[in-house]
């Protein structure tokens, strides 16, 4: 079983990306939106090798730099892969 | 048969009606016989605290719904294990610690998940 989680707040200020990455399995991903986009700056993330997607129009409006261990997603990608993971756990 | 749901609680009781949300979701499907599970994690485990007074902040108190699950039917109630230790709490009879590992099987194990 494969879960997407969804991370919205900046992993800078907040505990949400730091707990997902320690529960996340091997066939999960992580999407970042809205101040999580901040994530593609955490170390943690290209350190712990799971699959990462952001939002592009919320990395672009940070100007933000896509990594390559990152891909981006618009709104039709993210509702994909709403569809291609077995269930979504938004990070409210 | 009904889709399965694990709900994740990661707010501590006082910090807003995060926490007594997530409970009263878990108690209302337990009342419709859901197959439904409880997850403390994160600040959640401080719901397990013991001897917490919700009337020194004119509140109600959350622990009471907390001790109601098994009455309701609700015997998944867990806690995370890095999170109790974190806040130097020690296991409560309330909920089952479980490493991360175990929460990663337990959150494939469910239809659908919320987190508030």
């Amino acid at each position: 079983m494969s879960t997407l989680h969804v991370i919205s707040h900046s992993p800078f200020t907040d505990s949400r990306l730091e707990s997902c990455l320690r529960i996340c399995g091997s066939e999960d991903a992580i999407l970042l939106c809205g101040d999580g986009a901040y994530g593609l700056h955490a170390p943690a993330l290209l350190t712990r090798g799971v699959k990462v997607f952001v939002l592009a129009e919320d990395m672009l409006a940070r100007n933000l730099p896509l990594p390559d261990w990152a891909d981006s997603v618009d709104y039709p990608g993210f509702v994909q892969l709403s569809i291609d993971y077995d269930k979504v756990n938004s990070w409210l | 048969m009904a889709k399965s749901l694990l709900v994740i609680s990661r707010q501590a009781p006082w910090s807003g009606p995060s926490a007594r949300e997530a409970l009263d979701i878990v108690l209302a499907g337990g009342a419709f016989d859901l197959p439904i599970g409880l997850l403390l994690l994160d600040d959640g485990v401080f719901q397990l605290a013991p001897h917490q007074d919700a009337k020194a902040v004119q509140q109600k108190d959350l622990s009471a719904n907390l001790q109601a699950l098994g009455l309701f039917g609700i015997d998944d109630v867990f806690a995370c294990s890095h999170s109790l230790a974190a806040r130097g709490l020690v296991h409560s009879t309330l909920a089952q610690p479980l490493d991360s590992a175990a929460i990663t099987q337990l959150i494939d194990r469910y239809d659908q998940v919320i987190t508030l």
